[in-house]
């Protein structure tokens, strides 16, 4: 006899709790051991613009900006590659041949971050200070260089997920919309592409979210420069300069030198509770997204 | 049931144990893991142990690795600081000298056929502290300095802030791209125009990064040659230490060993560092 509460119930009951409760915990854990750098800084931690950490002077706001200028860049680079890529596969492609194509952009996902980072040492940031010759710039460091660099990175993200999205609208309404007469491209404008929307908009987001998280190849080509807040905001001088991002700044030996001085490791947990927050919102956006673009074809 | 799932446990929990006490771990200063690296692989074919060496953090990292227990030996490229003493006060920490080294100012290919060969304190002085920005003001030509300034903690930089500044603590506090270990650096200043940055000096190749030689008061130009490492008038030298708690024992104290016999001392010369031998 099966009971209502059968073995497998309660034991998956206590795994998923478990796994739950790692989360809460490692968010109590950055919050506990922020605490001094709050205590030190205020909300100076967040505006603040200068990180001088032998004069404990905290100020995260030029590795916000990296963070949030280096993945809106990246997005921007491959969310139009990866949606288009996405419609060729889902939508002109027989399905054979679209999985070939998506088990290769896939495969891309599998390359480790540091083999990205070595490849963009060799050959990307060479590049990017031969193509910014104009604009004069110190280095191919450059929050650009990271941001191409995570482009690709993120794009088996982006791609496989629209690839998914717009397979989930029905073949039916295709066959609907070619018997009304329309063009193919005309049935991936005004069919395919208005019922995938929300889906689309979930497979950027948690590109974004992908973005936001990656270091090691960023560390290794971002230039890794404090206080880099830029004169002039709206222009394209603070991506060709060198800067952080905040996961660079927890890649960097500094998180060595901080631990054992409560401000300093304060501000690296504090860096630390930024990134999971923004990556929690952007990750919670996404999946409610896709709950509610399910929820729609289903009925 | 109890006693199944403990003898379980138990027998999950041995490879760990054992493993954990066979395993000697090394962690620190890229420039002292040339050499232990090397000896590391020796000693693993002929005296079948298990090492496990690293470069996690330079050799900040190589000190709070060990202060913390998780490593038997630092690697490390200067002296370690009584803040570090401070900071890890139930450790007892022992540094064993296995060789010499000196950093060098290392400069791009366009510089150095720009016709700038040599540095003075007072210049690289005003290139640290951003009044000197340009290297037409150096005697070459006219292009920005792009200055690649040390990770903090890492050996390299302390010893040109104590060259320049006379301590760690009274270096002011500057804003420029930062790199990490020898590797990184010396790609970095070789594919960029107008480079510079502190570079252990047996890393500094003449092909394409070029190291400058230290101008004295006197106008002497000193290079970072190794007869100058040697009797100490280049001024940019630094001690490269192993780094235990307390005095050494078992595997760590074999190894630590190994690296002072003759055939280590030759692994420290072969890259390029002073054996201790040849230190006066």
């Amino acid at each position: 006899m099966v009971s209502r509460w059968s073995f497998t119930k309660i034991s998956t009951f206590f795994f998923s709790l478990i796994a739950a409760g790692i989360m809460v915990a490692m968010l109590v854990l950055l919050i506990v051991q922020s605490i001094p750098v709050w205590k030190h800084e205020g909300w100076g931690f967040l505006t603040g613009t200068k990180w001088f950490m032998r004069t404990h002077e905290f100020g995260a706001a030029p590795m916000i900006l990296g963070t949030v200028l280096v993945s809106f860049t990246a997005l921007l680079l491959a969310g139009p590659v990866g949606i288009g890529a996405a419609i060729f596969t889902s939508e002109f492609l027989p399905s054979r041949l679209r999985l070939t194509v998506k088990i290769i952009i896939e495969l891309l996902a599998g390359v480790p971050a540091v083999v990205y980072g070595l490849l963009g040492i060799l050959f990307l940031r060479n590049w990017i200070y031969d193509l910014l010759t104009p604009f004069d710039p110190l280095s191919g460091d450059t929050l650009l260089t990271g941001a191409v660099l995570l482009a690709v990175m993120i794009l088996p993200t982006v791609m496989t997920l629209a690839d998914d999205a717009l397979r989930s609208v029905p073949s039916a309404q295709r066959t609907a919309a070619r018997g009304l007469g329309l063009n193919p491209t005309e049935v991936v404008l005004h069919v395919s592409l208005p019922q995938s929307a929300r889906g689309l908009l979930a497979a950027l987001l948690l590109g974004l979210g992908r973005a936001l998280g990656e270091a090691i190849a960023v560390f290794l080509v971002v230039g890794r420069q404090d206080n880099q807040w830029p004169e002039k905001l709206l222009s394209i001088n603070p991506l060709i300069e060198s800067g952080q991002t905040i996961t660079t700044k927890l890649a960097s030996s500094e998180t060595n030198i901080a631990y054992g001085d409560p401000i300093h490791w304060g501000a690296i947990c504090g860096l630390a509770l930024i990134l999971m927050l923004m990556v929690a919102g952007i990750t919670l956006a996404s999946a409610s997204l896709q709950f509610f673009s399910r929820n729609r074809h289903a009925s | 049931m109890k006693m199944h799932i403990l003898a379980l446990l138990a027998l999950a929990g041995l490879p760990l144990l054992t493993a954990h006490a066979e395993t000697l771990k090394i962690n620190g200063s890229t420039t002292v893991n040339l050499p232990a690296a090397e000896a590391s692989e020796i000693l693993r074919s002929e005296k079948k142990m298990d090492i496990q060496i690293d470069t996690q953090g330079g050799s900040a990292g190589g000190i709070s690795m060990l202060g913390e227990g998780l490593v038997q030996i630092g690697m490390i490229s200067k002296h370690v600081s009584d803040d570090d003493r401070a900071k890890f006060p139930k450790v007892t920490f022992k540094e064993i000298q296995v060789g010499e080294d000196a950093v060098a100012l290392i400069v791009s290919k366009d510089v150095w056929d720009g016709g700038v060969k040599s540095i003075t304190k007072q210049q690289a002085a005003d290139i640290y502290e951003g009044k000197i920005k340009n290297w037409k003001d150096l005697g070459g030509p006219d292009k920005r300095i792009a200055f690649f300034n040390k990770e903090p903690g890492r050996g390299t930089w302390e010893v040109f802030v104590h060259w320049v500044y006379g301590s760690p603590k009274k270096a002011p506090q500057v804003s420029f791209p930062e790199v990490g270990g020898n590797e990184e650096t010396r790609n970095k200043v070789a594919s960029t125009k107008g480079a510079l940055s502190q570079l252990s000096s047996s890393w500094a190749d003449g092909k394409t990064v070029f190291a400058l030689s230290i101008k004295t008061a006197d106008g002497k130009e000193i290079s970072p040659a190794n007869e100058n490492i040697a009797n100490r008038t280049y001024p940019l030298s630094r001690p490269l230490f192993l780094l235990t708690n307390g005095e050494p024992t078992g595997d760590t104290k074999t190894f630590v060993d190994f690296m002072l016999t003759e055939r280590g001392q030759d692994l420290v010369k072969k890259h390029g560092y002073m054996k201790l031998s040849d230190l006066k």
